[in-house]
């Protein structure tokens, strides 16, 4: 790595900024502002301050509207949110996507659109943990705040998630390195175990590497089960591990003082999906007999938790909410956008905050290349190429204000510390403007009418 | 008898949701109150006769002299059968979402495929699919402990993830292969499985009974061999030939039973050691740091 001289050209630094980029919300950040640009960033991670410090170059500044010869062009706001709001208005089969990279305050605008307008709401949740939140309506969710991790853990175990690379600094400010008040020695106070199949850098960095096979997650977690109850293990090796080593390990897990499990898309996104979470939940209830355990999901972008939580409490379904019957329901592999696209039947789809042109399967982003989408969002990228309208937002934490949560569910407020630039609009605002535009063109909602269950008893 | 016919004119990119078309509702309906009404589809209603030509048959004094007969292909109608309690429905072609969902009686048969959540949550009735269908197979609604309680179901193709899962009751009888985690979390009744699963039935049962006349990819170690049996008697039906008999799954005290062939899963008896090589090589390469 090149060394980077620091940058001493500032005009002020914002202090106690928080971090808009993984579900660590790290809320320690220091911008340097020159010009009422960010030009550097303190404290943050590699990945935090690369998406802090503005990329001019790939920034969407003017609302754009998809022109006959299939290019983005240019025109006025009023114009842009007319158009989004026609089409929105017209649409049979809406889903409302994203959400993880923007405001709460802005998801209550959409709520508000999306039960008006009979639409789906989803979020990333679909795509990374969403087997994990239909775990957690199963079987609960014995979580803890990062901060008692901090103060209390002496064991870490990190399943499925490799986060020296997606959570940089999860390590070193919640989980591995700080020194907590029941933790003086920090690290050393600690025993870190990762279960991955890769080798990866979490676990290079590990006092143990369980490598068990890939896609062999659920029949382990069976077989610690088995052990924490005391049974013994009849096959020599489970799923790659060899029986001693997991007589081992769960002693060790037995007799920590504060354990917590970390877990990722390796254990969401394996072969059981969400019975792997529900498998890990019934571990941990089954160590809170003999310790104290707790877990948590590590949450990817920095209000993934936030929107999950926000409709969890609105409508009792926390991703994939569907309103077209005019009231809140959810089904995976129904209601979940992935879902639908491939099956090709939304008519209308609106992406705020997200980029489904560059994670989304292909067979889904086929679907998007035929129908109208809406983009709201503060950069260029595949999503863009598939829009029919582009409304460019704000970045909220650095642009604009608002409350996120945690992976842990703390909700952190997120301060302004620059101005946008001056054609673009906060999220919350063109959401808002949109539900206005689309009540004038619907006066009533657009939801199935509630049916007379039998007309010729009439 | 009534006989009602849905002939498919056209087939609806976005799902027809017919959760309000069941026997139970519709059995003193005449062609003219079909003419009326409106379909859910998506966020808006649209006449039911835009997508279905529709004859009326017969008369009915209650839901059990009810006969619907879908020709065409329904793969995009959802909710077909959903929370019936009698009378009967043919499906002559595919069937989407939710087919014979929460049912608790009457008889529904699908000679088609059939998307996921089929028979879910269903306590009576019979539900018979003549060609594959996909994950959740007589299964819980998420949140829910209880799945199927009651009633049969028959799928004479594949079944996907998840099958039987949350049983509380019933019987579902599969013709065909298996994915994985068939019966997890049930508590009572019986799956019986003609093909091959693919691995861990029965993860986290606490009882009731599966069958697998096929070969068992992997078993739970949860999972202890109790003996070999011959013709079991299983819910006062007798299972013909050899089974390795186990109990599971002990990670939770669990009392239920897996009984497999016994000559297709010879390496699952603790006196069978030759495919044990693989594994222990897999364990060796694994090994901690």
């Amino acid at each position: 790595m090149s060394y980077e001289p620091p940058i001493t050209d500032y005009d002020e630094i914002v202090e106690n900024c928080t971090c808009a980029f993984c579900g660590c919300n790290c809320d320690d950040l220091d911008y340097l502002v020159k010009d009422g640009h960010v030009v550097a960033v303190r404290h943050a991670c590699r990945l935090g301050a690369s998406k802090i410090m503005e990329d001019l170059d790939q920034r969407l500044v003017v609302p754009m509207i998809r022109g006959d010869d299939g290019e983005l062009e240019e025109v006025d706001w009023d114009t842009a949110l007319d158009k989004a709001a026609e089409y929105i208005a017209n649409s049979v089969r809406p889903v409302f996507y994203g959400w993880s990279e923007t405001s709460t305050e802005c998801m209550k605008e959409g709520l508000d659109l999306g039960q008006y307008i009979g639409a789906v709401l989803d979020n990333q949740a679909t795509i990374c943990h969403g087997p994990s939140l239909q775990a957690v309506q199963n079987a609960g969710y014995p979580i803890q705040t990062l901060g008692e991790v901090k103060n209390r853990a002496d064991m870490i175990v990190y399943s499925g998630s490799n986060a020296m690379n997606s959570h940089p600094r999860h390590m070193a400010r919640y989980s591995v390195f700080p020194r907590g008040y029941f933790r003086q020695r920090g690290r050393f106070d600690r025993t870190v175990v990762t279960m991955d199949p890769k080798f990866s850098d979490t676990a290079k960095m590990s006092d143990k590497w369980i490598g068990f096979e890939q896609n062999g997650d659920y029949g382990f977690y069976n077989a610690i089960r088995a052990v924490i109850k005391g049974k013994k293990l009849t096959q020599e090796v489970i799923s790659g591990i060899p029986r001693e080593d997991i007589y081992e390990l769960v002693d060790e897990m037995k007799h920590a003082e504060f354990g917590v499990l970390f877990f990722g898309l390796g254990l969401t996104h394996t072969l059981s999906k969400q019975r792997n979470i529900d498998i890990a939940i019934k571990m941990v209830m089954d160590l809170n007999k003999e310790s104290k355990w707790g877990l948590t999901p590590m949450r990817g972008h920095f209000n993934v938790n936030g929107f999950n939580i926000f409709m969890a409490f609105e409508t009792g379904f926390a991703f994939g909410v569907d309103f077209c019957r005019g009231y809140a329901r959810y089904m995976l592999g129904e209601t979940n956008t992935i879902d639908l696209l491939v099956r090709k039947e939304p008519d209308v789809f609106l992406v705020i905050a997200a980029d489904p042109g560059a994670h989304f399967p292909n067979g889904a982003n086929q679907h998007l290349a035929h129908i109208p989408v809406i983009q709201i969002d503060i950069h260029w990228g595949p999503s863009t190429e598939l829009a029919d309208v582009v409304l460019p937002g704000s970045f909220i934490g650095v642009e604009c204000a608002g409350t996120s949560y945690r992976m842990d569910g703390v909700p952190i407020y997120m301060k302004k510390a620059i101005d946008k630039p001056e054609t673009c609009r906060d999220d919350e605002w063109i959401v808002r403007e949109i539900k206005e535009r689309v009540m004038k063109l619907r006066e009533e909602p657009n939801v199935a009418p509630k049916y007379i269950p039998n007309p010729a008893a009439e | 008898m009534k006989t009602i016919t849905f002939d498919v004119k056209k087939r609806n990119q976005i799902a027809l949701e017919f959760d309000e078309i069941i026997p139970d509702t519709i059995y003193t309906w005449e062609a003219e109150d079909f003419d009326k009404y409106a379909v859910p589809v998506g966020n808006s209603r649209f006449p039911l006769t835009d997508f279905f030509d529709i004859t009326v048959e017969g008369t009915a004094d209650s839901p059990a002299d009810v006969k619907m007969v879908f020709n065409g292909d329904c793969g995009r109608v959802k909710y077909i059968g959903n929370k019936m309690s009698a009378g009967e429905i043919i499906v002559n072609g595919d069937a989407d979402l939710h087919a014979g969902a929460e049912m608790s009686g009457g008889k529904m048969t699908v000679m088609g495929n059939v998307e996921a959540h089929a028979g879910r949550e269903m306590s009576g009735g019979e539900l018979e699919i003549y060609g594959n269908t996909k994950e959740f197979t007589g299964a819980s609604y998420i949140g829910e402990w209880r799945g199927m309680t009651g009633g049969k179901i028959t799928v004479h193709g594949n079944v996907g993830k998840q099958c039987g899962e949350c049983l509380t009751g019933g019987h579902i009888h599969v013709l065909g292969d298996c994915d994985i985690l068939a019966g997890i979390h049930m508590t009572k009744g019986v799956i019986e499985i003609d093909g091959n699963v693919n691995r861990w039935p029965g993860g986290q049962m606490k009882n009731g009974n599966i069958i697998i006349h096929g070969k068992l990819g992997r078993l739970l170690e949860g999972f202890v061999e109790e003996d070999i049996v011959t013709d079991p008697q299983i819910d006062g039906e007798i299972y013909k030939g050899r089974y390795i008999s186990f109990k599971g799954d002990i990670a939770l005290n669990g009392k239920g039973h897996l009984y497999l062939d016994a000559e297709k899963n010879r390496d699952k008896l603790s006196a069978w050691k030759e495919t044990d090589d693989e594994y222990i090589s897999l364990g060796e390469n694994r090994k901690y740091r």
